[in-house]
């Protein structure tokens, strides 16, 4: 009796620390509609107003397109396309906005297989939903004209509404951006530091540095 | 740091996650001997190498492939379609042998599938023990005695791979040759003993009657002569001519109730009185024949 009392009280820890954590995560997670039917899932990039999110979300509206983003508390703003990379499948958005709950940006150079992974997302369009379970592989994929990409493979459910998701490890750090159609895999993300090199590219290129730019490197 | 810090257990359990893998990692190999996606085997000893039977399609030309990376070739050793294992032997190179879970699998715990068909790193799904099954029978007389039933995704090419448990020792062999889709493994005490077997015989000797058989009541006049709480037994439908059960006198419409004392009720309990020991050697089948029982010594044969 007394190892089940143990146990109850380990799972029951394990239970919470985990709710804490992804409430935490679901505030920098953002819902991405593209003006037309598409709609997908994006993440606060920092605090200042960056979105990341997957290109095949954003759709072909170019940079005209009537975009919004859909923070946690409902706060809905109009967003201007900064950035598309089609070989990996990444956009970013910006809105007009300060004092975001940004994500936390994990190293994924640093992930290994077995580890605890959460993908959040909305699935089907169900917001905020979350699935569980673990890197299955660290693999590659190949893009259209034929450049290997680094993936990561999870065997935590996708689904359509996850893309731009973010995929967490077990402190809620994002090691990958949940994106399903790559190599046309399920269950496959693209590493968070090829994210982070796209968003610094992008902010070098267009001379837009925030004041917050130094929370590009990683933590 | 957002990576895993030390006083948060939702970190150290996915540490401990990764160590379990890791821990498994070198004895999984890669096992290249069909003509399409290579499937994944487990180091039994330094030059063995344990596989789904069913992934292995030829009996040379076979080869391995390692966690640095290396490949070495290997030959069949021995198989056993019966319970989908195949021992394969490596020439010039040497693995580092599984360390096996001591305890049987018990339903909820959790458990990894893990798989190398490919060179590029060991992959692996997460779930749980959802059922401890068996005996499992299929077509041409096989008999799976045990088997684990989990929810781990069966990623393609993960036969023949281990199932660990949270420590990193092997709970069972993967196997998708009994029903594709399912996350089916061999437990590990089964897959052990077959493989103890293949490594000295190359093949699982199974004893061989030669007779077809259905189940029946036993009529109650018959049942109590038999003077036990037995209340079915098989009715021979066919007796093969020349073979065993022919030369022994057992006739069609005889129903077998027993086996060297000890009673058969249906299929299973035929085939485990079969076992590969009592190849060779005489038995006292048990039949009611007229109603009447009586004990019929048969010569076992072999299963080819």
């Amino acid at each position: 009796v007394e190892i089940a009392a143990e146990q109850s009280t380990l799972t029951a820890y394990l239970s919470a620390e985990t709710d804490r954590m992804l409430e935490r995560v679901r505030k920098s997670l953002v819902q991405v509609r593209n003006g037309h039917h598409g709609a997908g899932a994006g993440i606060l990039w920092d605090a200042d107003g960056w979105v990341l999110t997957n290109n095949h979300v954003i759709g072909h509206g170019g940079r005209g397109g009537n975009r919004k983003v859909i923070l946690e508390n409902g706060l809905t703003y109009p967003a201007q396309l900064i950035a598309q990379d089609e070989d990996i499948d990444l956009a970013l958005l910006r809105i007009d906005a300060r004092g975001l709950p940004s994500a936390l940006i994990a190293d994924a150079r640093g992930v290994k297989v077995g580890q605890l992974v959460f993908a959040v997302g909305h699935p089907w369009g169900q917001l905020g939903v979350v699935t569980a379970g673990i890197l299955s592989a660290l693999s590659s994929a190949k893009t259209r004209d034929g450049k290997e990409i680094p993936i990561l493979r999870t065997d935590a459910t996708l689904a359509p509404g996850n893309s731009g998701g973010p995929l967490v490890n077990a402190v809620g750090g994002v090691i990958g951006i949940d994106t399903m159609i790559v190599g046309g895999d399920q269950g496959v993300a693209i590493p968070s530091y090829l994210a982070a090199n796209f968003v610094r590219e992008t902010r070098e290129k267009s001379k837009m540095a925030s004041p917050s730019a130094q929370r590009e490197g990683y933590l | 740091m957002a990576n895993n810090s030390e006083n948060n257990l939702l970190a150290s359990l996915s540490d401990a996650m990764v160590r379990a893998v890791e821990k498994a990692d070198a004895s999984t190999v890669m096992v290249n001997a069909r003509r399409r996606l290579p499937a994944s085997g487990i180091s039994y000893s330094n030059d063995l190498i344990l596989t789904a039977n069913h992934v292995v399609e030829r009996e040379d030309d076979i080869t391995i492939g390692f966690a640095d990376g290396s490949q070495a070739p290997a030959r069949l050793a021995g198989r056993d379609p019966s319970s989908d294992l195949a021992l394969l032997r490596l020439e010039g190179h040497s693995a580092v042998p599984a360390e096996r879970a001591l305890a049987d699998a018990r339903i909820g715990q959790f458990v990894f599938a893990l798989g190398r068909p490919t060179l590029e790193g060991i992959q692996a799904s997460l779930g749980v023990v959802s059922a401890v099954g068996g005996p499992l029978r299929f077509e041409r007389g096989g008999v799976l005695e045990k088997y684990l039933q989990t929810d781990a995704i069966p990623y393609p090419g993960f036969s023949g791979g281990p199932l660990i448990d949270a420590d990193g020792r092997i709970a069972g062999v993967n196997t998708s040759g009994f029903a594709p889709g399912n996350s089916l493994a061999i437990p590990v005490s089964l897959a052990w003993s077959v493989a103890e077997t293949l490594k000295q015989y190359g093949k699982i000797k199974r004893g061989y009657l030669g007779i077809r058989s259905q189940p029946v009541e036993i009529p109650s006049a018959a049942q109590s002569r038999l003077g036990r709480a037995q209340t079915t037994g098989l009715l021979l439908i066919s007796v093969e001519s020349d073979s065993q059960a022919a030369q022994g006198g057992l006739m069609v419409g005889d129903i077998l109730v027993g086996i060297n004392g000890s009673p058969v009720e249906d299929h299973d309990r035929l085939m485990g009185s079969l076992g590969g020991e009592t190849v060779g050697k005489p038995i006292a089948i048990e039949v009611i024949r007229g109603g009447e029982p009586r004990s019929v010594t048969v010569t076992v044969g072999e299963r080819s």
